[in-house]
């Protein structure tokens, strides 16, 4: 979840002005990700009927509904977008709200799963109860980015982790249909576009040379299934992971939609 | 005593022979091997290796077995401070010191002290077990899930006194990890919790992806974003590759605390050796001179921690033999190799196969002898390992990791994860959270909830029963004095000198 680049303006750890960094960004990317987990909480198929508080775990209940959570964090991103909260330490600032954000969405995810019953704990109990306190502690370390001054987030560097991740996700899904050999080849071929020093030769034999290692060394040592070549249908059994992998991912969004 | 000497003499007798201690030196070799690999883990190299002791007779499979499973620990170890990818739960806490020793041109002392820190742990505890063996079971059975619970809170709150950081960022860190332990199936149920309906995640994210990506691909994608020339991992020249005599001198306190805490720790069934890491540096950082070093390169944090999770480890085996439970992944494929071999555990064991109980015992001393003549050598082949340009070293790493986490499950979804995992890890150091507590948490969360659903059902939704049972009351009265001591803001200025 990156925050966007931050520009730093205002005055440094010395002086007493706040140092802001790019909070329209930083706000309008809060409010997405929170307009997102509430259109996630009409997916959940029991929501939990309101019920006026009488007991301290029904007040929980309610405050810690990841809808009314959603729609808290949206404002706070809106808010935050239009320069009302002073962002003081945006690492900290940030960093406490995607917090709360994930606590949101564990709470979603295990709002269909029974809680307790009498004193047995029910599966959604322990879930629900971390998700519970790592949102408080989220929103405490998001106050603290109100309320201490802080260093500003570093500008994010894409390049590189582009394209080692491209480089692993590359080997996923080449793996089984093209084999250890070709992978382990392009994937370090690939990740090594990560770096700004290139040299083709060398990159390409000390590719060469490590898959020959990691081949001698995991299928010929240590006898790991692994398959080696490409299968004879090696596109085929690719396009199908690309379809089940999408279909997995996107599915249910899908299936939301067409509820909705 | 006398017992003692004679179950000692009887396990030697069974595992001192030549061909034992050839098959011994060999799995700590190949064990070592395949362990320092960055992205194998101690749980896919014992995986790897297993194969290769069926066709040996028990007694030398097993003393081949303790060699590839210290290997592996140490490998591990060797990873975690020479590329900062912890193989292991235990080894996330000596990546710490270690690797920032290591970036000081100091890897050959902190892997030196590392072997002969967990060697002195192993001979320790070896006649420790040998000697109060029976009754300590008696002990590790007072431990209800209740005391457990409390042990393992005490345990978190060891990883928050460590964290360099907020003591609050610390605290969410180890909670995002406890929430990420939920994911996978219900313990009791079977139903899946948290899965979004994918069957890869029914068996919840495994402990390599998470460690693998969070530390392994995040730390590589760090040091990309660095200016080349500045990102070698030697920064400084090498020193010397053997510890120098005040190396010495100041790691055998913590040697010493380690190995106390973690032969304490390790006899209770549970995450034994991670919270005695984990514990082991908190007790370093709190008795030292000057805590301010923990962090950037202190040889105490890795000496106690490797002494209490080597201590830990084989304290682990009395339980596991007597009462039957792997407390991690590693120790369930060691007792699947041992029932292969014979050895059921179970209460039986040390009293109808006593040769084949206590020659293992023997054997892991053995095991950890190995270790140390073979690997002290091999510190130099090491270091010069950190030599390679790191624009080849990270492509070596990258690929070793994404086959280290595929072989795990054969499955592409893992590499997937990790790589998932590697982003998490890029936006943790984007915004100063540290990935160490949060290993913790998600090791300890299916234990810590498994123990607190049984404590409430035996209490009958009694939540007082931890403060009500006096060691639970204990335990969890450490961790709150511990937490204030950390967080109290009147004590902030000493507890800044303490982090810095």
């Amino acid at each position: 979840m990156s925050e966007g680049v931050t520009s730093s303006q205002g005055g440094g750890p010395g002086s007493g002005a706040p140092a802001f960094t790019n909070s329209f960004r930083g706000g309008v990317l809060v409010a997405i990700a929170a307009l997102v987990l509430f259109l996630m909480t009409f997916t959940i198929a029991t929501p939990t009927p309101f019920r006026f508080p009488t007991r301290f775990v029904e007040f929980l209940a309610i405050v810690f509904d990841p809808r009314l959570l959603s729609i808290v964090l949206g404002a706070i991103g809106v808010a935050t977008a239009f320069n009302l909260i002073p962002v003081r330490a945006p690492q900290d600032y940030y960093g406490g709200l995607v917090l709360v954000m994930l606590a949101v969405l564990a709470l979603i995810a295990s709002a269909d799963l029974p809680g307790q019953r009498g004193f047995a704990f029910g599966p959604g109990t322990a879930p629900r109860l971390f998700a519970g306190v790592l949102a408080f502690l989220g929103a405490a370390v998001t106050v603290v980015g109100v309320t201490t001054q802080g260093p500003p987030i570093e500008k994010y560097k894409l390049r590189g982790p582009l394209w080692v991740l491209v480089a692993i996700c590359l080997f996923a899904a080449i793996i089984r249909p093209f084999g250890l050999i070709v992978a382990s080849f392009l994937a370090f071929m690939i990740s090594i576009q990560g770096s700004t020093e290139r040299r083709w030769i060398e990159s390409t034999i000390a590719a060469a040379g490590m898959t020959v290692f990691c081949v001698l060394l995991f299928v010929n040592l240590l006898n790991l299934p692994f398959q080696l070549w490409p299968q004879p249908n090696a596109h085929v059994v690719l396009w199908q992971q690309f379809v089940e992998f999408f279909r997995l991912i996107f599915g249910p969004a899908m299936k939301a939609i067409g509820v909705m | 005593m006398s017992e003692l000497l004679a179950n000692l003499a009887l396990g030697f007798g069974v595992a001192f022979s030549p061909m034992n201690l050839l098959f011994c030196a060999i799995g700590a070799l190949v064990g070592t091997l395949i362990g320092v690999l960055p992205g194998i883990g101690s749980v896919a190299t014992i995986a790897m290796l297993l194969p290769i002791t069926f066709g040996l007779p028990p007694v030398g499979a097993l003393i081949m077995l303790a060699g590839i499973y210290y290997g592996a620990q140490y490998g591990g170890s060797t990873t975690s401070v020479l590329v900062n990818i912890p193989g292991e739960a235990t080894s996330v806490v000596t990546a710490i010191d270690g690797h920032q020793m290591a970036k000081q041109g100091r890897a050959g002392p902190a892997l030196s002290i590392a072997a002969i820190g967990s060697f002195f742990a192993g001979c320790v505890t070896t006649v420790l077990i040998a000697a109060l063996g029976p009754p300590l079971v008696a002990v590790a059975l007072l431990f209800g899930p209740a005391e457990y619970f409390s042990l393992m809170v005490l345990g978190l709150i060891f990883a928050v006194v460590l964290a360099k950081g907020s003591v609050l960022k610390a605290l969410a860190m180890i909670l995002m990890g406890l929430l990420l332990s939920q994911v996978g199936s219900d313990l009791e149920t079977g139903a899946g919790r948290m899965t979004f309906d994918l069957p890869e995640l029914a068996d919840g994210i495994g402990f390599a992806n998470i460690a693998l990506g969070v530390f392994g691909f995040a730390e590589i994608v760090r040091n990309l974003e660095l200016p080349p020339g500045s990102r070698d991992i030697l920064m400084q020249k090498v020193t010397n590759l053997m510890p120098t005599r005040q190396d010495l001198i100041a790691s055998a306190a913590p040697i010493v605390r380690g190995t106390t805490i973690g032969a304490i720790i390790g006899i209770l069934p549970g995450a034994g050796a991670v919270i005695a890491s984990f514990a082991a540096y908190a007790v370093e950082k709190k008795f030292s001179k000057s805590p301010e070093r923990f962090g950037y390169g202190a040889i105490e944090g890795v000496a106690g921690p490797e002494a209490a999770n080597n201590a830990a480890a084989q304290g682990a085996f009395i339980p596991l033999l007597t009462l039957g439970i792997p407390p991690n992944a590693v120790m369930a494929l060691m007792v699947g190799a041992m029932t292969i071999h014979g050895i059921v555990p179970g209460p039986q064991v040390m009293t109808k196969q006593p040769d084949l109980f206590w020659g293992m015992i023997a054997s892991m001393w053995i095991g950890n002898l190995m270790l140390v003549i073979i690997n002290l050598p091999l510190v130099g082949v090491w270091v010069t390992l950190l030599r390679v340009p790191y624009r080849l070293l990270f492509p070596s790493i990258v690929v070793f990791c994404c086959i280290g986490v595929y072989s795990i499950n054969n499955s592409p979804s893992d590499v997937l994860i990790a790589a998932l995992f590697a982003v998490i890890g890029y936006w943790f150091a984007k915004h100063d959270f540290e990935p160490a507590p949060m290993l913790l948490g998600f090791v300890l969360g299916p234990l810590m909830e498994e123990n607190l659903r049984r404590a409430m059902l035996i209490a009958r939704g009694d939540v007082t029963v931890f403060a009500t049972r006096p060691i639970s009351a204990v335990l969890l009265g450490t961790s709150i004095v511990m937490l204030i001591l950390s967080g109290l803001p009147m004590l902030r200025k000493r507890r800044e000198i303490l982090v810095e």
